[in-house]
């Protein structure tokens, strides 16, 4: 007994002993490896022979907005019968934790976009992206030929090498509720970015009789809602940069920010102003109440003027009340008065097949491509300006060549948003969001807050 | 000597003597029941009301209440905007097999630590809790590269095949029950000469009704209710589960989400629970008490 | 204890714990050791980890978001675990008791913790709304006019401890399985020496749940400890890191800093902490927790 007993306990702990040697030591050395990018082979890869079949991944959001590419796939695989395309996704919340496992599990996705909380810079600088200058020569890629307009390209290209494709656009627009304009009797605003009358007092003079404040909840109403890009953005609206000048072209490691300068503090005073003084914007808990689960009070039909990003256009066809868009009146800076979005579309640095995958990316921003998919996608803006023309048309009851002028102004007056440019850009918004909180409640002034930003937005950077 | 345990029916708590009139006590406790209940099944009513209205109702504020025209055609349309009979099956398929699993490790496991005071036992527990301690998001990445490693990523065995060797919650679970359960039971079995297998089926586990119901409901809500491991290790569609699938309703930061059909979706997500809890809480009415043995 | 029982007992107990060890060794060991390593390094994820002693550690002593993160998470944990816990066993006691449809009130109560998240999410933002949301609303019968709950920096945190209390229903079942095993003949043997309720809920009673009551007592703190995805649904940490989470501020470190190595360490003090907390916890439970069987004594 004591025997069988003693031979059973020593085999059990020599099997687990055996399990835990040939875990460990198939394990424990391979991460380092697996995470070394094989930039150097890349070429060599690329180059393989045109009969070998190749998969590549793209990487999206889960969503009917994203995943609608899934059916573009067949006719790509089509026209490349050596290339197969799996798209893998997630949803929004996890597209970043997902995509980094991805990568340091070695099974980086060839193409993908900044579609979770990190942007264009996060990635540039963590070394994350390949450098598309040698395919686009190699290949003869014009934007030009793509009905992409240069300076879209320009956003992603640092030092003369570009990093990305643009693949969509939103900017930023008015929308307006005509309902509340007839009812105040206020005249439509306009559509032309250069009309000189429409400025930011006059955005001002009209909202004051569309606001309305009562007890009773189902009658309060505003008239202006100014979502004008993020809140480190919103300076720039005024005229007042923020960031440093070498943000731009460095790949977003700002070398000096001015947060605490009177210019970019009076600017937030002309923001927080509308709510405390001219009292025809709400706070942001009222918002958040009226908002709900939506996101945004203007679709609850109590916002006269809504400025914010071209996205909120895609619910237009359910709004109960008409809708109209207009341009972003003149604030007191010439040069900016759209914050873009352009999303673009790039290849990881660890791609294998980095020629196939810029196929795929030539396929997706090809005019009669872009022109599909914005009915498949339900209403993305198309980069491709050729289909720009059909994405003007996409909503009931909005003038297309209000849509129209809007776009090709805000490409004019536009400047990237700073969440696609600067570095660590997840912890400044964060940062921002939190700090700024008190101000949003009248708790503090902007004269409190701001140094004690400026001094963490340094930190931030430094990281 | 009969060696089986003479069970009798009875809750713990009842008032044997007032069988005809109800104690004050218990009419107390009733009119608390009530109001509680009230509160708790506030998220059902708002589900089942939310999933009936329409996408513009949703818009409205301040929100109606009841909707104003019943869309019976949202539960119909859910199986348009997403796959719903492949996540359902999918979900199922994942769920039932990890409470199997769970279920048979995890009890074999708390027997083992509660019932054999063998070298390294308080060591080996101790470290069953640790695993526990270490939140998700930090060994997240290095258990997929190892998932990977063994080229299970997209297959639903990464969300399985652990379950077959104990969750450390159900282990710690069962071993407090089964450390309840009376020794003379098993002294008597001994004697009676069975085998320590034996005696965990024959004994530990049919005494042990409650607790491993308890286990089988968390074991499937867990696995039914999981979205980031699934996240993580599913890519192709037609093996997401249902929470992936509900999770892309309202993944898109440019679209106002079809929350009408979410609340369809997480309403129809419900049946089997409930169905599950309503068959297992049984074991809680008719919960064996022991009276010892005579 | 003669030898060869002590053999006896040790060759039984790894026979049955052959499973879980099995799967510790094959399944949890290596991503546990790998993140203990990571915890020494600088690993963006990107690039090979780089080991750096103990940088990390010593970094998020001087971190400002860390410590905001402590105190956060031990006010939700020494503020929210007794409160669900006494709720939990007062629902228990409760529909332990032979009344009418005891079968739905125990489905009902157990309800909220079967819902998914999401669902919940949305119903929470409707009920702590300020302007319409149904708590302020019964507030304004007392006459109270209620704060904007999650949107307020004071009140957030206290909005999701309320919220986790929906969730009682789970410590219930746990109890009301514990209660399972309470004999019949004890209770009436202490109603026989003249004991009231309260004196034999506390003399018989509660002894015998004490198990259930530590297990329920460790996994509230382990889980409490671990917080995170109310916050990073409902509040994203805000307003004014009022629900910055030791986790949250954990996952953020990683995902959005990408800073596996700082957040590696970050999990590791973590575990050391709460393991402290649970040794002390079993050590002291040791006089008070009864134990039926013969294991252990």
């Amino acid at each position: 007994m004591m025997n069988k007993l003693r031979l059973s306990s020593v085999f059990l702990l020599t099997l687990i002993f055996v399990a835990v040697m040939v875990l460990s030591g198939c394990s424990g050395g391979k991460s380092a490896a697996e995470v070394t990018p094989g930039t150097d082979n890349n070429s060599s890869k690329s180059g393989g022979s045109k009969d070998e079949q190749v998969t590549i991944t793209y990487y999206t959001i889960d969503s009917e907005d994203r995943t609608f590419v899934e059916k573009l796939v067949p006719d790509f695989e089509k026209e490349h019968p050596n290339i197969k395309v799996k798209v893998d996704k997630a949803p929004y919340e996890q597209f970043d934790s997902k995509l980094q496992t991805l990568i340091a599990a070695g099974k980086s996705p060839d193409v993908t976009s900044h579609y979770g909380y990190g942007g264009f810079a996060e990635y540039y600088n963590k070394g994350m992206l390949l450098d598309l200058t040698d395919l686009i020569k190699e290949d003869g890629f014009s934007a030009e030929a793509n009905n992409i307009p240069d300076n879209l390209i320009k956003i992603y290209t640092i030092n003369d090498h570009v990093y990305g494709i643009p693949l969509n656009m939103y900017v930023t627009l008015m929308l307006y509720n005509k309902d509340m304009f007839d009812e105040a009797k206020l005249p439509y605003p306009t559509s032309d970015y250069e009309d000189k009358d429409w400025t930011f007092e006059k955005m001002v003079e009209y909202a004051r009789p569309m606001t309305v404040i009562s007890d009773d909840i189902a009658k309060t109403q505003y008239g202006l809602d100014f979502f004008w890009s993020e809140r480190d953005n919103r300076p720039l609206y005024f005229g007042a940069d923020p960031y440093s000048e070498d943000t731009w072209t460095n790949g977003g490691v700002p070398s000096e920010t001015y947060f605490d300068t009177p210019e970019v503090m009076a600017a937030y005073n002309k923001l927080f102003d509308l709510i405390f003084k001219d009292k025809v914007s709400p706070t942001t808990e009222w918002s958040k109440s009226v908002a709900g689960q939506n996101g945004d009070p203007f679709v609850a039909g109590k916002i006269g003027m809504s400025v914010g990003g071209s996205w909120n256009l895609a619910g237009a066809n359910d709004f109960p009340f008409n809708i109209g868009v207009a341009a972003v009146p003149w604030g007191g800076n010439d040069k900016v008065r759209s914050t873009l979005y352009v999303d673009p579309l790039f290849i990881l640095k660890d791609s294998k097949h980095p020629k196939e995958a810029f196929e795929w990316i030539k396929y997706l921003i090809r005019a009669d491509i872009q022109e599909k998919s914005i009915d498949l996608s339900g209403g993305n803006p198309p980069v491709n300006t050729e289909a720009a023309e059909v994405y003007y048309k996409h909503f009931e009851g909005i003038d297309p060549q209000d849509i129209k002028n809007v776009y090709e102004g805000a490409v004019k007056y536009g400047f990237e948003s700073f969440n696609h440019l600067i570095t660590n850009y997840s912890q400044i918004n964060d940062m921002f969001i939190n700090e700024m909180q008190p101000i949003e409640t009248g708790h503090k002034t902007v004269e409190e807050v701001m140094p004690v930003i400026q001094k963490k937005v340094t930190d931030i950077i430094k990281r | 000597m009969n060696t089986v345990p003479v069970p009798k029916r009875r809750a713990a708590f009842s008032s044997s003597g007032s069988k005809r009139k109800a104690s004050t006590t218990q009419i107390i406790s009733f009119i608390t029941l009530i109001i509680t209940t009230f509160i708790m099944l506030l998220p059902l009513f708002f589900m089942v009301s939310t999933s009936l209205k329409s996408k513009r109702e949703m818009l409205k504020f301040p929100p109606t209440f009841l909707p104003e025209s019943w869309q019976w055609s949202n539960y119909t349309e859910i199986f348009d905007t997403l796959q719903f009979g492949t996540l359902y099956k999918n979900s199922l398929i994942i769920g039932v097999v990890t409470v199997f699993g769970t279920l048979i490790s995890s009890a074999l496991a708390a027997y083992g630590f509660s019932r054999y005071r063998g070298k390294g036992n308080q060591l080996w527990f101790m470290l069953l809790l640790a695993t526990m301690m270490l939140p998700y998001p930090a060994i997240m990445i290095p258990q997929f590269i190892f998932f990977s490693k063994l080229n299970w990523i997209d297959t639903f065995l990464p969300l399985i095949v652990p379950s077959f060797f104990g969750s450390a919650y159900n282990i710690f679970l069962l071993r407090q029950f089964f450390s309840t359960l009376p020794e003379d039971l098993f002294d008597a079995g001994r004697i009676d000469g069975c085998g320590e297998l034996r005696m965990w089926y024959k004994i530990a586990l049919p005494l042990s009704g409650p607790a491993l119901a308890t286990v089988a409901i968390f074991a499937f809500i867990y696995s039914w209710n999981d979205l980031l491991a699934p996240v993580l290790y599913l890519s192709s569609t037609e093996r997401f589960t249902l929470p992936v699938g509900m999770a892309s309703l309202t993944s898109s930061r440019f679209r106002i989400p079809p929350w009408h059909l979410l609340m369809v979706a997480s309403v129809l997500a419900m049946v089997p629970i409930v169905t599950l809890f309503a068959v297992a809480q049984k074991q809680f009415v008719e919960g064996i008490v022991l009276t010892g043995i005579k | 204890m003669t030898f060869k029982e002590s053999r006896r007992q040790t060759f039984y107990m790894y026979l049955f714990i052959a499973p879980w060890l099995i799967g510790f060794l094959v399944f949890a060991l290596y991503p546990i050791l790998a993140s203990l390593y990571y915890s020494f390094t600088d690993y963006d994820i990107i690039h090979p980890p780089r080991f750096i002693g103990l940088a990390n550690y010593i970094e998020m002593f001087h971190n400002e978001l860390f410590w905001k993160s402590v105190v956060v998470t031990l006010k939700y944990t020494f503020i929210g675990v007794p409160v669900q816990l006494l709720l939990a066993l007062g629902f228990a006691l409760l529909l332990n008791q032979t009344i009418p449809f005891r079968g739905f009130f125990r489905t009902a109560m157990y309800f909220p913790s079967m819902v998914s998240g999401v669902a919940m999410s949305l119903l929470w933002y409707w009920i702590f709304n300020p302007q319409i949301g149904l708590f302020n609303y019964i507030l304004s019968w007392f006459g109270i006019h209620g704060p904007a709950w999650l949107m307020n920096p004071d009140t957030a945190l206290y909005a999701l401890i309320i919220m986790t209390l929906w969730t009682a229903g789970t410590g219930m079942i746990l109890f009301l399985a514990g209660l399972q095993g309470v004999p019949a003949s004890l209770i009436e043997a202490a109603k026989l020496d003249g004991a009231g309720r309260f004196k034999t809920f506390l003399h018989v009673i509660l002894p015998m749940l004490s198990p259930v009551l530590l297990f329920q007592l460790i996994m509230s703190i382990i889980d409490s400890f671990q917080v995170f995805t109310q916050a990073y649904v409902m509040t994203q940490g805000g307003p004014n890191y009022s629900t910055w989470f030791y986790v949250y501020n954990l996952y953020t470190s990683a995902f959005k800093e990408y800073r596996a190595g700082y957040s590696s360490a970050l999990a590791w003090v973590l575990l050391i902490v709460v393991m402290i907390c649970t040794a002390l916890i079993m050590k002291a439970s040791d006089r008070y927790v009864h134990y039926e069987g013969g294991g252990r004594k």
